[in-house]
């Protein structure tokens, strides 16, 4: 049963990668506008000028 | 009479501020404009003849600035603006004075505008309120395309503010600036944004609540094996371990997240008030050290579980709580309203100078539609003063060399010499700032249903853990400790807490949908509990807008009043603005034209000389009775050698103002403080009914004053206004509601901003909060019975740990579902 100790570990590790997920998440400034990425990612890039 | 209504300003009412995607502007097509096509840029009707273009006949546009933007766009490729929306632009002001942006060349306006400067990179953020749009986001994020000097520039939409870096060495401040004036979105700069720190949202909250979902989540998992009975042997193995481990990751939450309510409950104690962040820090140190107690002691798994559930759900409930309306401001006072630079007269010509710079003895230049930015004496030119926004006076005012001009006014007309008098930090509205009433801290002014009934619970709470370690102690005194303490843990009023949060943020976001934008959810219980509602008159009472206009006279034949219309349209007076807007347009000809300040306009038109003005002006005798009687609004006319005639301006009062008041007035007391002058004493008279009570003639202070004064008598008021002149009154009552027509404009300091076309909502609003006060009331009873229960286990000493783990959770959950699904209800049944 000792491979619990091991399994706990793991778990809490990839919490703990989960978590500083999240605080980088908010550390980047993603949490303070949610509106306009939404409408930024619609816009296409216009590789060539006049392309129509 | 006639009535009508000032053509749309600018798309920024379109709706879509908040949470809509954004509408594309349809042209407004009044019926006798069914011919007219809307401008390809801004969308606004053409004239008869539109501006076309050589190369693409078949856009057509209203005016040559918007001719001018859309040429702009189209020689650097960036027509994907038109096709992103239809017809996003705005429509560009053809004021266009030279070095209006001159201003921003100087040393000391850039050091307080620019957040990061280094020869090679310069960065700030600028507020355009003007920004409604895809097309509009998309466009200032390709700045870059029209100025290389610029790197790169990003749209905050909800704040509507735009990031510009760009490089010192290629261009400057005020280039950019510029540019963005030039394409229709000139950034809103003024005294306020100087020096302001760019605001970050508080992320504390963030981290806070992302640390105790995740020990939440971890210990969850470690005390599963507790919650079964068959799992005792897995328990007996790795016990230990499991404690520790979840004592390791519930720290955090102790230290990071839950800190939030030890410092309130520790500020609400040096203030001797128990709020109800006491009864919670309580019962979260009491579940905190008992757990630590079992585990250390090895008597058993502990209630961390609980513990970091209750920390995590009440989080919850502050973060519903703070969510708000980040591109409104709700903190702005004068310097908001005020420029950053003056036109300052030296020996040697004119220059740019920040205002606060200014001094007493200068001479500055004011020129049209700017505002006066410090006292001072008029010494040369006409003065026609436009105060309705600080003083609310509907009339401009005209002033005479030698009168004394009081900062806020703005001047129409041609420009005009001052003096400073005061300087600006010492001026006459500056010092409506200084007055305590703004000093207040952010504090509620009433006291929350939470922290009151917080209060006896604390009390109540210690009775019951006292009384049952007493009735234990004889018989068992582990027993008696064991009770003891689970009372104190039950006895955090964490459903209690979350009940107030999530009724009244629900209430908030329903209220935002019609367009009344609170600044924090404690104001819906104050409107909830409001008695009396006090009425600024200019511009939050009637609609500075409209106008309504009778003609008195000799019938005017279309021609004639084609030629009135367009001496008019000459001059930028605002009765003549309001009179041009009325009459039908021709493109007629005008010659001769003069105006004669504080009297009037004269021109000849067809062969045949025009006068509009003043009675003497036009060689009329005025109406000998009307003159004395009421001090109303004419505008005399006269064709030489022809008919005669008169115009009377009438304030037009908002739609719908006869049934809110007759809703209101049978709950509330009702009262209106107007700036004005009597003229309209009787219609306010006969609108609010014989109880209200109105006064005239109220200066800012009087205002603050009345307001103080009722509150004294144990009145709750709500005060509705829209002016500067209203900023003391709004802050001395217990919520102050700002009026405005466009939000992005300015507002004073307030506690909720009311978009102008959902005033008629505003007894169904009300009428809302009240519903919503009952609801966290009943939602109060209902935290209770859990509470009840839990009381019950614990004094009999059965409030276990896995009794805790389940009963926690639910009530605290039961509680958001309950107070959210029935202020929805609320709101359903109040049509909102």
């Amino acid at each position: 049963m000792s491979i619990i100790f091991i399994l706990i570990g793991i778990s809490l590790c990839v919490a703990l990668a989960f978590l500083g997920a999240f605080l980088w998440a908010v550390r980047s400034g993603q949490y303070e506008d949610d509106y306009t990425p939404s409408i930024r990612m619609l816009f296409e890039d216009e590789a060539l000028p006049d392309e129509k | 009479m006639f009535v009508s209504r000032a053509r749309r300003g600018g798309p920024e009412l379109c709706g879509c501020q908040f949470s809509c995607l954004p509408v594309p502007i349809v042209a407004p097509a009044p019926a006798e404009n069914l011919t007219h096509t809307a401008c390809a840029h801004c969308g606004d009707a053409c004239p008869d003849e539109p501006i076309r273009l050589a190369e693409e006949p078949e856009l057509s546009f209203c005016c040559q600035g918007c001719r001018a933007v859309y040429e702009l766009l189209a020689a650097r490729n960036l027509c994907t603006y038109y096709r992103l929306d239809e017809r996003p632009g705005q429509k560009v002001k053809p004021v266009e004075l030279p070095g209006r942006f001159d201003y921003l060349d100087l040393e000391s306006v850039q050091t307080q505008l620019l957040a990061f400067r280094s020869p090679t990179l310069a960065r700030l953020t600028l507020s355009i309120p003007q920004m409604h749009c895809a097309s509009c986001i998309w466009l200032l994020e390709n700045l870059f395309k029209l100025n290389a000097g610029i790197t790169a520039s990003r749209v905050n939409f909800l704040r509507k503010e735009l990031t510009v870096s760009y490089q010192p060495a290629a261009t400057s401040l005020k280039e950019v600036v510029t540019l963005l004036a030039s394409v229709g979105y000139e950034p809103q700069i003024t005294l306020a944004e100087l020096g302001a720190q760019p605001h970050h949202a508080n992320r504390t909250l963030y981290y806070q609540l992302g640390v105790a979902a995740f020990a939440f989540g971890n210990v969850m998992l470690l005390a599963l094996p507790d919650y079964f009975s068959f799992t005792a042997q897995l328990q007996a193995a790795f016990g230990e371990f499991f404690g520790g481990l979840s004592l390791l990751l519930a720290l955090p939450v102790l230290l990071v997240s839950a800190r939030g309510f030890y410092r309130s409950a520790w500020q609400g104690l040096r203030q001797r008030y128990i709020n109800l962040d006491f009864p919670i820090s309580l019962g979260l140190t009491a579940l905190f050290v008992t757990s630590v107690f079992e585990i250390v002691t090895q008597r058993g798994p502990g209630y961390l579980d609980s513990f970091t559930g209750l920390v995590f759900f009440m989080l919850i409930g502050k973060w519903v709580q703070q969510r708000s309306y980040d591109a409104l401001r709700f903190d702005r006072d004068f310097t908001s309203y005020f420029p950053v630079a003056a036109t300052r007269l030296t020996p040697t010509g004119e220059e740019a100078v920040p205002v606060r710079e200014l001094r007493a003895g200068q001479r500055i230049r004011v020129r049209h539609q700017e505002i006066i930015p410090a006292d001072a004496v008029l010494l040369r030119g006409q003065g026609l003063i436009d105060y309705s926004f600080v003083s609310g006076e509907s009339e401009p005012v005209a002033k005479a060399p030698g009168d004394t001009l009081y900062a806020g006014g703005r001047q129409v007309g041609e420009a005009v010499e001052l003096e400073v008098v005061r300087e600006v930090s010492q001026g006459y509205l500056t010092q409506l700032w200084n007055n305590p009433a703004f000093q207040k801290a952010d504090t509620a002014t009433l006291e929350t249903y939470a922290n009151k009934v917080g209060r006896y619970f604390v009390a109540l709470t210690l009775l019951l853990a006292v009384g049952a370690a007493a009735y234990w102690y004889p018989s068992s005194p582990a027993m008696a400790l064991r009770a003891c303490t689970s009372v104190l843990v039950i006895a955090c009023p964490c459903a209690l807490s979350l009940a107030t949060p999530f009724a009244l943020g629900a209430a908030l976001r329903v209220l935002g949908r019609h367009k009344l934008y609170l600044k924090n959810s404690a104001v819906v219980e104050t409107l909830g509990r409001a008695d009396t509602l006090v009425f600024d008159k200019t511009g939050t009472l009637t609609d500075v807008k409209r106008s309504a206009v009778e003609y008195a006279g000799p019938v005017l034949s279309l021609p004639q009043q084609q030629a009135v219309a367009a001496v008019v349209r000459q001059s930028t007076h605002p009765l003549s603005q309001r009179l041009a807007v009325e009459l039908p347009s021709g493109q007629l000809a005008v010659t001769d034209f003069a105006e004669v300040p504080g009297a009037g306009v004269r021109g000849t038109v067809g062969g045949v000389t025009v006068r509009v003005g003043s009675a003497a002006f036009v060689g009329q005798a005025g109406d000998s009775a009307g003159e004395a009687g009421v001090r109303q609004s004419r505008v005399y006319i006269s064709f030489e050698g022809g008919p005669s005639g008169c115009f009377t301006f009438h304030n037009v009062y908002r739609e719908g103002l006869r049934e809110v008041l007759a809703k209101l007035s049978q709950t509330y007391r009702l009262a209106v403080l107007s700036g004005d002058n009597e003229t309209e004493r009787a219609r306010l008279r006969e609108l609010f009914g014989p109880k209200a009570e109105l006064h005239f003639h109220q200066t800012p202070q009087q205002k603050l004053d009345y307001v103080a004064q009722l509150r004294q008598q144990g009145r709750r008021v709500v005060m509705v206004g829209d002016g500067l002149n209203d900023a003391g009154a709004l802050q001395q009552a217990d919520a102050g509601l700002a009026l405005t027509d466009t939000l992005t404009n300015f507002s004073p300091a307030c506690d909720g901003i009311l978009e102008a076309g959902s005033f008629g909502r505003l007894p169904t609003v009300l009428g809302f909060a009240q519903d919503c006060l009952h609801i966290v009331l009943a939602t109060f009873v209902l935290s209770f019975c859990y509470n009840g229960i839990g009381l019950g286990l614990a004094v009999q000493g059965r409030f276990t740990p896995i009794v805790s783990a389940i009963l926690m959770p639910i009530s605290s959950l039961s509680v958001m579902v309950f107070a959210t699904l029935l202020v929805k209800l609320a709101a359903r049944r109040r049509g909102l």
